[in-house]
């Protein structure tokens, strides 16, 4: 009988539906104009159903264990989901489980909820920023290119400095080691 | 037997007045050489602006070939190691991908200023056959370059396109309709894109093609050396500058100008970021294919109107421009440069349309939405 339960149990916990949330997903890739997928928030591209690396089928017991404990997660805490990558976890963690289950209805209002400093990739836009914009908040070679020209420009702008005094040195140089070499050749032939 | 002497000297001689090796001497190649000064004399300085362009991506691609892995397990990876993990390795990826962007405009608007000043005119045609092969080859370079990193986009995109190939069998007569699909195959290497499809790109993206533009290039500025530059105008200019050291000093202004931008958009704004991040996460053959596939933005010309108009007609329409594009010094040979700069700007214009505005007119006549 208990045997029979635990199997009862399990086959109702792998038949869940799966922690998707394709609201967000449309959202998103609407307002920022963008095609988006599921690896904004999810470790599988595909979302978190199937059997492939990062999606709930795949998980052994241990992550299955952290799954539940995530379905659970309040505001505040730090749990890890396994199909869930830092920038979904982050989410999780700042707004916890059942508000984000609530905001399927106003998708928009979680950018508001989200930390306005945090930046996973270290790429000078914070992750709601990227949340809007459509773009992965987990690369920093990814973002909208002149907010990352203006960001990349002000890091570097002693890299900059330097590389344009070393192009106008080598120009001049070169300038005047090309007119050198022709009132040289101009002697030569006259 | 006196018929193919005749012809034979006839070839001789059209080849000795076409590259005159007599001139190939210190003093009429430095010394007398004259640039013409006019209002088109900024045209003069693309074909060394396309040069510097290219050697930029001989020597980061130098680099590149250091890390990339020509497998379909680990192409992906490897792009990704370059990016994140070898020293500089985003900025010399991102300079050989903006290079390979400018060089492609550079070499677009030197074939459209050439063809306007009218620098195709006898002698100079085996100068603007080089020119038209080294457009095709840019062309060749940057549809064998776009699958090596074995993205979403990549693959999907080169799918298309020789998908598209296959297809323009269709419109050809019965015993050629063949030769599209049988090029396809060799292309491919497979039944579809996959590992021998990899293979084939590389060999031709850092050897073959290469090895090629080395080839014509060689042939093209030594033509150029020769004949020296064109006039360029209609009425005979009334100023020129010593070739050397005068355009040569400005050029190399030139070139150090066009590589600090260079190198300032590749530490400010890495390529990909035009495009949404779904497309360069690594080809998956059982995952969906994202949205919004496109070729890169220099395809854009024949991508749009593959969209919108009938594919036999696209496919004569860019038949009939290629055809042009190689017999334009005899088509063109009696043309006045007034019509010929119409005609050129004509060209320009439908290139800005379909390159900014390609989706736009696509929406409108197919009346739908993205």
């Amino acid at each position: 009988m208990r045997y029979l339960f635990s199997l009862v149990v399990l086959t109702l916990f792998l038949s869940c539906p799966a922690f998707a949330h394709p609201e967000f997903l449309q959202y998103f890739k609407k307002e920022s104009g963008r095609a988006i997928n599921c690896a904004m928030c999810h470790v599988n591209p595909e979302g978190p159903e199937g059997e492939k690396p990062g999606q709930i089928g795949s998980l052994d017991a241990t992550g299955k264990k952290m799954l539940e404990l995530a379905r659970k997660a309040k505001p505040g805490d730090n749990v890890v989901n396994p199909i869930l990558n830092p920038f979904g976890n982050e989410i999780l963690n700042t707004i916890g489980h059942d508000k984000l289950v609530e905001l399927e209805k106003d998708p928009g209002k979680i950018s508001t909820l989200l930390s306005k400093t945090s930046d996973l990739d270290h790429d000078g836009i914070p992750d709601y920023q990227e949340l809007l914009d459509g773009t992965d908040p987990l690369n920093p070679y990814d973002g909208l290119p002149w907010k990352l020209f203006f960001i990349n420009f002000t890091r570097n702008w002693f890299q900059i400095m330097l590389l344009s005094l070393a192009t106008i040195s080598g120009i001049y140089g070169l300038y005047f080691t090309i007119l050198w070499f022709s009132a040289r050749t101009k002697d030569e032939f006259k | 037997m006196s018929e193919p002497k005749k012809g034979l000297k006839r070839l001789i001689g059209f080849m000795n007045e076409r590259l005159p090796m007599q001139k190939f001497n210190f003093e009429n190649i430095v010394l007398k050489k004259e640039v013409p000064m006019h209002r088109m004399s900024w045209a003069y300085y693309l074909g060394g602006l396309t040069l510097f362009f290219f050697l930029i991506q001989v020597v980061t691609g130098v680099f590149l070939l250091f890390y990339y892995q020509p497998t379909v397990s680990d192409a992906h990876a490897s792009i990704e190691y370059i990016t994140k993990y070898v020293n500089n390795g985003s900025t010399i990826r991102n300079l050989h991908t903006w290079a390979s962007s400018c060089m492609i405009f550079c070499l677009v608007i030197h074939a459209l200023t050439t063809f306007a000043m009218k620098a195709f005119a006898p002698p100079r045609e085996l100068i603007w056959l080089g020119g038209a092969l080294m457009l095709v080859l840019g062309f060749a370079f940057g549809f064998t370059g776009y699958l090596l990193p074995w993205h979403q986009i990549a693959v999907n995109a080169t799918k298309v396109a020789l998908q598209s190939l296959e297809e323009s069998g269709h419109y050809l007569p019965g015993a050629i309709s063949g030769v599209p699909h049988y090029i396809k195959e060799i292309i491919q290497g497979g039944p579809d894109v996959g590992q021998a499809t990899l293979s084939r790109f590389f060999a031709l993206h850092v050897v073959i093609l290469p090895l090629l533009c080395f080839g014509v290039l060689g042939i093209h500025l030594l033509s150029v050396q020769l004949h020296g530059m064109s006039q360029g105008v209609d009425d005979l200019p009334k100023k020129s500058e010593k070739f050397f050291p005068f355009f040569i000093l400005k050029d190399l202004i030139v070139w150090g100008v066009a590589f600090l931008g260079l190198f300032i958009l590749a530490i400010c704004v890495p390529f990909e970021s035009f495009y949404a991040f779904p497309f360069f996460q690594a080809y998956n053959a059982l995952g969906a294919t994202p949205e919004g596939i496109k070729p890169e933005w220099y395809f854009y010309f024949a991508y749009y109107p593959l969209e919108i108009f009938p594919f036999w007609f696209v496919m004569l329409g860019m038949t009939i421009m290629g055809a042009l594009l190689f017999l334009t010094p005899w088509v063109f040979k009696k043309t006045s440069r007034r019509v010929l700069t119409i005609l050129a700007l004509i060209m320009t214009a439908y290139l800005i349309a379909m390159t900014f505005f390609g989706q736009a007119i696509y929406e409108i006549v197919k009346g739908v939405k993205s």
